[in-house]
């Protein structure tokens, strides 16, 4: 059991990897929605983030 | 418990992102429109009566608060994104008619909640747990991935700035924060020496590859102008990462006190 915990995050590996996955889809998810999506209205919105970022816009 | 974690990179993420509102206020939106006014030179094929326009004052217009006239009547436009330069802020509008203040915030808080994800998926998904001792220097490797290397070869634009096709930059830049972050993790966090050459070589790759450039770098906003942005939006980013990873590794230590205090009381 005391190789158990090397890892220092404290889920279980399937857990872990899920919420870790979980973590990435969402949040490629809201990044592409704000930073690439190419919709005119998210674009206007997110504009001047877009521009701060360093998102390739226009 | 999943959602404990996914909970702690949502706060850090909206309250990064919040500060960063803050920094590019100060920093980088001055700068912007500054430059909106030099925009709408002679590169993009305008709509119509648009070109007609003089360079400076038809984007001002629609930036003040109380203005949406323009935008609900931009709303209809039939201009694609795509050739947006000239009037970004005619064909599309501002989501629910808020001011371009709220949107931007609004997306800060948006991209903030993405990149904490991103971040925190990274930590979940490699095994390696974020903390305050460590947060800044994830924070750092971030900034690198998204931000800095990627900027190698596309440096933050200002509008106005002339540009390659947007869906090949697009590509690009994806593909060289996805390379350079996996390039990042086995350079830092791999042991052995193929691991780092890899990480060394993925980093490399795009930017040996060459990112796409514009066939006519001519443009009306002037040098200094894309010299003061290029600095501020990279620094003001800098800080937003830093701040990230701080209160990403704070808040999981909040939930590892809290699960600790429920481990004995259970």
């Amino acid at each position: 059991m005391a190789a158990s915990n090397v890892s220092s995050v404290s889920l279980s590996l399937n857990d872990r990897l899920y919420a870790g996955l979980v973590a990435l889809l969402l949040g490629g998810f809201l990044v592409f929605g704000a930073g690439l999506a190419n919709s005119s209205v998210l674009h206007d919105t997110a504009h001047d983030t877009r521009h701060s970022y360093g998102f390739p816009c226009h | 418990m999943i959602v404990k974690y996914l909970l702690a990179a949502l706060v850090a993420g909206l309250f990064s992102g919040a500060l960063m509102t803050v920094a590019q206020e100060a920093r980088v939106i001055p700068l912007i429109l500054h430059a909106e006014e030099f925009e709408g030179g002679d590169e993009e094929p305008a709509a119509p009566g648009a070109e007609a326009q003089p360079d400076a004052s038809h984007e001002h217009s629609a930036l003040g608060i109380g203005a949406t006239m323009s935008e609900v009547a931009a709303y209809f436009s039939p201009i694609s994104v795509a050739h947006a330069h000239e009037g970004e802020h005619e064909d599309g509008g501002i989501m629910f008619g808020m001011s371009r203040f709220s949107g931007t915030l609004l997306a800060n808080l948006v991209t903030g909640a993405g990149f904490a994800l991103l971040l925190a998926g990274v930590s979940l998904v490699t095994g390696n747990a974020i903390t305050v001792a460590n947060g800044a220097l994830w924070g750092a490797a971030g900034w690198l991935a998204v931000h800095l290397l990627p900027a190698i070869g596309l440096p933050p634009e200002l509008p106005g700035f002339p540009a390659a096709d947007l869906g090949d930059r697009q590509v690009w830049w994806v593909a060289t924060v996805v390379l350079s972050a996996v390039g990042l993790y086995l350079l830092i966090l791999k042991d052995g020496i193929a691991a780092k050459v890899a990480g060394i070589v993925l980093i490399g790759a795009p930017q040996v590859y060459g990112a796409p450039q514009p066939a006519d770098i001519a443009s009306n906003v002037p040098a200094v102008l894309g010299a003061e942005f290029a600095v501020a939006a990279l620094a003001t980013t800098l800080f937003f990462w830093v701040v990230l990873g701080l209160s990403l590794g704070f808040a999981n230590e909040k939930i590892g006190v809290s699960e600790k205090v429920a481990a004995k009381a259970a």
